[in-house]
């Protein structure tokens, strides 16, 4: 079972009730319309793994990693001190195609939304390098929307299986997210057969599925993230 | 014949590449293999050469980028004329291209490269990437466009080079791939739950007969492809017999202790040697078994590719020792064969009793040996490149 259960005051008990059927070395589907909270609900895994020791690979794609650490401080989820320790590592895939000139650092490097053999080179690395640090730790790409974009689908799938054999070797947990209708449904049903658990956010309520079964929570988006609604 | 530019490459090719040779460099996702192409093309420019980049990864602005962060300065050639590109990633991004070819529709990809091998006559052109190509042309379409690039690589004298990552496609269209190909260079990970190291070796030439060492590189910015002699730990708990199965495995060794000792009064204890074995060449590392020395384990195992495990069969009380030490070095993350030393001796316990004492998992190898008379140390060598190779 993976814990989310180390941010305070934040209700995410029901976090902890939707993983309790992953494992490490399992791919996680985030799925389901825009404006949702899929990526919230990221940043929150985010922010939870770090705060529980556990270090981090985040992979933006659908924006830069300087707006990525802007939309977490509107939860008061601040990234720059586990940035500056190392506990975070990104890839952004963004910022260049913006134009704009930027060098890798450290834990911070840029590639390509079209180089997605210089995105698994840049996800080895980190892996590497986060395994060193910790045998536990997470991976979440958001999105695959860009990438779906700019690239043949079945491209985008074998990045996607490669990218589980990567995480899941390494024992870590892999998120990702996809906002549905994208992609022709035969690949939506392809992606769905790669992953070991589903969350389906529809606005209301988070969906889980898994070879355990179904279950859900309501839920809502608050200043603290997405939050349950008890019943 | 032409240089590849890529170290330890040309030797293993016998002195490089037929004049209009077709290579691919084929990697398993995750590999840094670009500078590959870039670095023949660079080197083949500095000569004077004509050269070309068919590109669908990334456009060419981030391309040229990427050279002078290796330190190759391509807008100069790309200014004079010597260099192109024909790009596949501005248009498909929305992007502006002056690009010498531009391609809309990947329809028009087969004429544009056509065209471009006809440009560079003596040439060399790259194509980053292949496997892009696959999934946007189809795997047949793919194979007949390859083939007829190649007879016109042929005819214009021109090298041709083509990156492909080696996803999840079938067999037979790899095997096609290669079929089509005068030369493939297989470029591969060194793992244990996460890449620890990479390597390439050539997995067929029509005009050599390649050996099949495996060369272990990195790349470096600035510098590109750089060569690197690996390191391989020997560990295990306290008299278990590392410094004798270093000094069996090397070449040449020498124990730091013992000449640190005579000469200046220090307590620095390191066994190392230097191992040659079918082409596979490394510095050998055997660590001290007393737990004084135990800080410097972690920056031996640091940067090891693969580590044998030195037990004493006859000293079960050791083994909890050894756990701790492959759990020190970090050797749970490379690969590794553990040696079950001192066969020899009453008591000797077998690797299966060994195994279970461990609780070794199937995985990693345990090799009965008696190093002092140099058994088992072969079959342990072996063992741990079986590993390192991936075979």
């Amino acid at each position: 079972m993976i814990s989310v259960m180390f941010m305070e005051d934040h209700n995410m008990e029901f976090f902890d009730y939707l993983f309790e059927d992953a494992a490490p070395g399992d791919l996680i589907l985030v799925y389901g319309p825009p404006k949702v909270g899929k990526s919230i609900f990221c940043y929150q895994f985010l922010y939870s793994s770090l705060v529980g020791g556990e270090p981090c690979l985040y992979i933006v794609a659908d924006y830069g990693s300087r707006q990525l650490e802007q939309r977490m401080m509107e939860f008061n989820w601040f990234l720059r001190p586990y940035i500056q320790n190392g506990d975070v590592y990104i890839i952004d895939l963004l910022t260049r195609l913006a134009g704009v000139k930027v060098e890798d650092s450290g834990t911070l490097k840029f590639s390509s939304v079209q180089n997605l053999t210089d995105l698994m080179v840049k996800v080895g690395v980190s892996t590497r390098s986060l395994f060193r640090k910790s045998s536990k730790f997470r991976a979440i790409l958001d999105s695959l929307t860009v990438i779906f974009a700019f690239n043949p689908p079945n491209l985008v799938l074998r990045l996607l299986k490669a990218y589980k054999a990567r995480i899941s070797e390494a024992r870590g947990i892999g998120v990702v997210v996809h906002t549905t209708g994208t992609v022709e449904p035969s690949i939506e049903n392809s992606l769905m057969e790669l992953a070991d658990l589903k969350l389906c956010f529809d606005g209301e309520k988070i969906q889980a599925e898994s070879s355990a079964g179904e279950k859900f929570v309501q839920y809502t988006i608050t200043d603290k993230g997405v939050k349950n609604i008890r019943g | 014949m032409k240089r590849t530019y890529i170290p330890k490459l040309d030797d293993i090719l016998g002195g490089g590449i037929i004049d209009n040779a077709s290579v691919m460099f084929s990697a398993v996702p995750g590999v840094d293999y670009e500078a590959f192409g870039y670095q023949m093309l660079n080197g083949r420019l500095k000569d004077g050469d004509k050269g070309f980049i068919f590109t669908n990864v990334a456009e060419p602005e981030t391309i040229v980028y990427e050279f002078r962060s290796y330190g190759w300065d391509l807008e100069k050639f790309l200014q004079d004329g010597q260099a192109f590109f024909v790009d596949g990633t501005s248009p498909f991004m929305g992007l502006p291209s002056d690009a010498k070819y531009s391609i809309k529709d990947y329809s028009q990809v087969e004429e544009a490269i056509m065209e471009a091998i006809e440009d560079v006559p003596d040439g060399i052109g790259v194509i980053n990437n292949l496997s892009t190509l696959i999934d946007y042309l189809g795997e047949d379409e793919t194979i007949d466009i390859i083939k007829k690039w190649n007879l016109h690589g042929k005819k214009y004298n021109t090298s041709l080079v083509y990156l492909f990552t080696k996803w999840d496609y079938n067999s037979n269209l790899i095997q096609n791939l290669k079929k089509s190909m005068d030369c493939v260079v297989e470029i591969k990970t060194i793992e244990e739950r996460v890449i620890i190291g990479q390597g390439f070796m050539v997995a067929h030439s029509s005009w050599s007969e390649p050996s099949d060492t495996m060369v272990l590189f990195f790349v470096v910015q600035p510098g590109g492809v750089k060569v690197y002699i690996p390191k391989i730990l020997v560990t295990g708990p306290y008299n278990a017999g590392k410094s004798t199965f270093v000094k069996k495995i090397s070449k040449k060794s020498v124990s730091v202790d013992r000449k640190a000792l005579s000469a200046f009064p220090t307590t620095i204890a390191l066994d190392i040697g230097h191992l040659e074995y079918k082409g596979f060449v490394a510095d050998v590392f055997g660590t001290p078994g007393q737990e004084r020395f135990d800080l410097l384990l972690d920056v031996l195992g640091k940067e090891s590719v693969g580590a044998f495990i030195i037990v004493d069969s006859t000293a079960p009380q050791t083994f909890a020792r050894a756990k701790e030490m492959i759990r020190k070095t970090k050797a749970e993350a490379i690969p590794k064969v553990l040696v079950a030393n001192k066969q020899d001796l009453p008591g000797a316990l077998s690797p299966e009793e060994i195994r279970e004492k461990m609780k070794v998992g199937k995985d990693i190898p345990i090799i009965p040996a008696i190093v002092t008379e140099g058994r088992g140390v072969t079959d342990a060598l072996e063992a741990l490149l079986g590993l390192i190779y991936g075979d």
